[in-house]
């Protein structure tokens, strides 16, 4: 199923007197995964930032998902209508246990209210159970069966980025959104992290958006990359063409 | 007239609420610690002027400088005994011990030096300046003119001098602060020894108005929200808060129905927690993800 | 050890999570209810007043534990549930609509002091319920007409059915049952998605909101269900004093509160019990040690407070888990003897990083 999932245009953001965004306009294929990639300060995280509404559009630009434009709706929203994200720095919820964290994820899927969870009725104990059995199919996806009852606070880092993409994963999100998720991974968790993203991509039937560093992970699971550079977009294309694309080389390496 | 007159109590009450903000903006900017047990230090520091001009004999100005050399030095203790060990707490447990230190200097106050008020013996007292139909208060004066001599020491103690700089590092990054050589522990102490000796001044300064009492700390709770007011953690805003809160607290005694100058202070902090959370010189931003 | 095998996700959901817990808690039941028959009349209204405290402490803990928001004046919500509880009584409702509608009325006051405390964090929202406290306090002196301002007013018996509830067994019981309910309604509170999204508000707002919670009616709510319990315990300490006065709910009563609840353990309603325990029968442990300790310091007024303080300093720097923290390590003492590691429990330190911006 082609089409455009996502449409960004005209994106703009300034810090003060830092311009971090600049005219940046991109479109993401429903079923593809889509890196963004840059060297430090090129605003690839910020991108992700205005694509989860944690910061506003500046100007005219706009962001239009599944055919509906969201530039102005609150944070909260862009859960409900498929969009996931994960953090650069995990932003998880530390006090609770793995499963706790996952079943934060389901929220959106709610269908109780307070009253009857206070009483809890039949209706809230079949959502409880449902909520469990989603969060088991993503534990299972990511294998994280030992870890599930383990407080986020003990947790490694690997697992815990592990458990970052597990509680977006567990909103079922059409869209997800991946901020570096090999940063601080070792090799061996690199080479994982390309097959899950696959997983996720293919068996889950996520479309992703994926800010990377890692090159070999980026050419082994994106289908297509845009490469940025002080804010603004330097060339989008296929993984080959992008690495051996000029400018993008001279961003990187300097002149 | 009367109004001038009342702008000038407004204006020198403000100033004491501002001093005992300072210390909290103090402590805060240099530990982000809340320290909810301000107002009695203030109190301690004003007994401990008593104990030394009162009952000792010494001059004024002798009084003053020991007293404030004997907070200096209580603030280090407590510094070391209850804080030290909080570093790395979370901040509502460094809110309650606080406020737990609060009580127990209170009730120590009332067990060394009883529960009646007293008056400090002061060159200052009953004297009056006239200009034209108003009359200053020599105490509203040094109020004033102290409060103005203390701020412009610290504005230049952050700015020039090389602990001042530490200080503003290891509030903003404690561990780089460690790894970078400042000796962070003792800076804290130094902290505390800073703040609890503008207590003592504020609480030597506002002793001719309210007289000294264990209940006198009481005070801090209104400072508190005038250092919320001008946005916690700027000087300049602990400061421009107290003289708001001092200042519209006498204007609404005249204007306004009973029960509401007690109140304007809390009032005056809730409208500002409504229209500018911040604060008037805001220093808060959302945190960077 | 007890080693649980989960064998159906219903099983995760269960309030107690094996036999054993049931078969010890029934144990309790059984020993909470026969209590009346081997205790006097004065320690039957100390246990009322330990109960009532933790209704409060269930309503404080949802906000501070659960939530994360410090509430400074926690005491105007049992203001304002005394007196409207007293109020509906005198217009001649029954106690139990009474009971209810104060609590409803608290929870509203609850959900529009939580309105603005979306905006608020930490140290702002702790003064702005302080500020909050004042102004009640002040608003039950001047509106005479249904305060009685300073004079106060007397509460009515509790009656039910024709029934007084006012002997102190049956105001035991009372207690006793509606604490019972309140654990109740709090637990299936935090096994269900709202409990969760409240624990989320607290750890990560920004990865909350990403997860589709809804942070200022998160909040809100928090205040609302904090506030309607608290009220509850309002309407039940009014028949407890017997007359209200303004003298009754200050700075202090919200700070023994807040007390209890650290005292007793952050985060959990276990906490809650044990730390009602503690303030409802510390008074009477202070009152006994005051004839012992030499007359300076046993007769200052604030000797109450001051030991308050004292306790509070004392279990945050040595205790932080709290009585149920240190309940919790002494069995797993007993459970690991003679292998318990202290490390176990060691709390992890976090380095300030400000989120201060000039």
């Amino acid at each position: 199923m082609t089409g455009v999932l996502l449409s960004a245009q005209n994106l703009n953001l300034s810090f003060g007197g830092v311009q971090a965004v600049r005219e940046v306009s991109f479109e993401v294929r429903r079923g593809e995964v889509f890196s963004i990639i840059g060297p430090n300060g090129a605003g690839k995280t910020t991108v992700l930032n205005l694509l989860s509404r944690l910061y506003d559009v500046e100007g005219g630009g706009r962001l239009v998902f599944d055919g509906e434009d969201i530039t102005r709706i609150a944070p909260h929203d862009v859960a409900r209508r498929g969009i996931a994200r994960t953090f650069q720095n995990t932003e998880l919820f530390e006090h609770e246990t793995v499963l706790k964290n996952l079943l934060i994820g389901r929220h959106v899927h709610r269908r109780t209210h307070v009253l009857s969870e206070m009483l809890f009725t039949p209706a809230v104990a079949r959502q409880e159970v449902a909520f469990r059995r989603i969060a088991e199919d993503v534990i299972d996806l990511l294998d994280l069966q030992h870890y599930r009852n383990q407080v986020i606070g003990r947790l490694p880092y690997g697992v815990r980025k592990l458990v970052e993409v597990a509680r977006a994963l567990c909103l079922q999100p059409s869209l997800l959104l991946l901020d570096e998720p090999s940063s601080g991974l070792n090799p061996e968790e690199t080479e994982d992290a390309a097959f899950w993203i696959e997983d996720i991509n293919q068996d889950f039937g996520a479309t992703i958006i994926m800010v990377e560093h890692n090159m070999h992970l980026i050419s082994v699971a994106s289908n297509r990359v845009m490469a940025m550079a002080d804010g603004a977009v330097l060339a989008l294309g296929n993984p080959a063409a992008i690495q051996s694309h000029p400018e993008v080389v001279r961003a990187y390496l300097g002149d | 007239m009367e109004l001038l007159q009342l702008l000038i109590s407004g204006l020198s009450q403000g100033c004491v609420y501002g001093l005992i903000a300072l210390g909290f903006v103090l402590i805060y900017k240099a530990t982000e610690m809340v320290n909810f047990a301000q107002g009695d230090l203030m109190m301690l520091g004003a007994f401990l002027a008593y104990s030394f001009i009162n009952l000792a004999g010494m001059p004024f100005g002798w009084g003053l400088l020991c007293a404030i050399a004997a907070m200096a030095s209580l603030g280090v203790l407590l510094e070391r005994i209850v804080l030290r060990p909080m570093i790395g707490e979370p901040p509502f447990a460094v809110l309650m011990i606080t406020i737990g230190l609060g009580f127990v200097l209170r009730a120590g106050a009332g067990a060394v030096w009883g529960n009646e008020p007293r008056s400090i013996i002061s060159p200052l007292a009953g004297g009056v300046v006239r200009l034209g139909e108003l009359s200053i208060g020599y105490e509203n004066l040094a109020i004033i003119g102290g409060t103005a001599l203390l701020c412009l020491a610290l504005f230049g103690f952050f700015r020039f001098t090389r602990l001042g700089i530490a200080m503003q590092a290891a509030s903003q990054n404690q561990l780089a602060a460690f790894y970078c050589g400042i000796p962070v522990k003792r800076v804290f102490s130094i902290v505390w020894a800073m703040s609890a000796a503008i207590a003592a001044v504020a609480g030597v300064l506002l002793a001719p108005i309210t007289l000294v009492d264990p209940m006198m700390g009481f005070v801090g709770i209104k400072a508190f929200a005038a250092a919320i007011v001008g946005g916690f953690g700027s000087f300049k805003g602990a400061m421009a808060g107290g003289l708001l809160i001092g200042v519209v607290e006498q204007l609404a005694g005249l204007y306004l129905p009973t029960g509401f100058s007690d109140t304007s202070a809390y009032l005056i902090l809730l409208l500002m927690l409504f229209a500018r959370p911040e604060g008037l010189f805001a220093t808060m931003q959302r945190k960077k993800v | 050890m007890h080693f649980l095998f989960k064998t159906s996700y219903r099983q995760d959901t269960r309030l107690f999570r094996h036999n054993g817990q049931r078969f010890w808690y029934g144990l309790l039941l059984a020993g909470v209810l026969l209590v009346p028959f081997a205790v006097g009349d004065f320690y039957l209204g100390e246990l009322a007043l330990v109960f009532i405290y933790a209704i409060a402490g269930i309503g404080l803990m949802l906000l501070v534990g659960y939530t994360g928001m410090v509430s400074l004046g926690h005491a105007a919500f049992l203001a304002i549930g005394a007196y409207a509880h007293t109020w509906f009584l005198q217009l001649g409702w029954p106690l139990p609509l009474a009971l209810f509608k104060a609590t409803v009325i608290t929870a509203l006051v609850g959900a529009v002091v939580g309105l603005p405390a979306m905006r608020m964090t930490g140290i702002y929202l702790a003064i702005a319920t302080l500020a909050f406290a004042v102004i009640v306090e002040q608003v039950i002196v001047h509106w005479e007409s249904v305060t009685g301002g300073f004079r106060g007013i007397g509460v009515p018996e509790p009656m039910l059915f024709g029934a007084d509830l006012g002997t102190p067994v049956a105001f035991y019981f009372l207690c006793l049952a509606l604490l019972l309910l309140c654990l109740l309604l709090a637990l299936n509170i935090l096994r269900s998605p709202t409990g969760r999204a409240m624990t989320a508000v607290r750890d990560s707002e920004i990865s909350a909101q990403s997860m589709g919670i809804h942070l200022a009616r998160t909040k809100s709510l928090s205040f609302a269900l904090s506030a309607g319990f608290t009220g509850l315990a309002g309407g039940l300490l009014a028949h407890q004093l017997g007359y209200l006065a303004p003298e009754a709910f200050t700075l202090l009563l919200s700070i023994q509160l807040l007390l209890m609840v650290v005292v007793g353990g952050l985060g959990s309603l276990h906490g809650v019990v044990f730390g009602a325990l503690f303030i409802g029968l510390l008074p009477q442990v202070i009152a006994m040690a005051r004839d012992l300790l030499p007359p300076a310091i046993g007769h200052t007024p604030g000797l109450e407070p001051g030991i308050f303080g004292l306790i509070l300093i004392l279990f945050l720097i040595y205790e932080p888990l709290g009585l149920y923290g240190r309940w919790l390590k002494i069995r797993q003492y007993f459970a690991l003897f003679p292998l318990y590691r202290k490390s176990t429990f060691r709390r992890q330190k976090h380095f300030l990083r400000t989120e201060r911006m000039r």
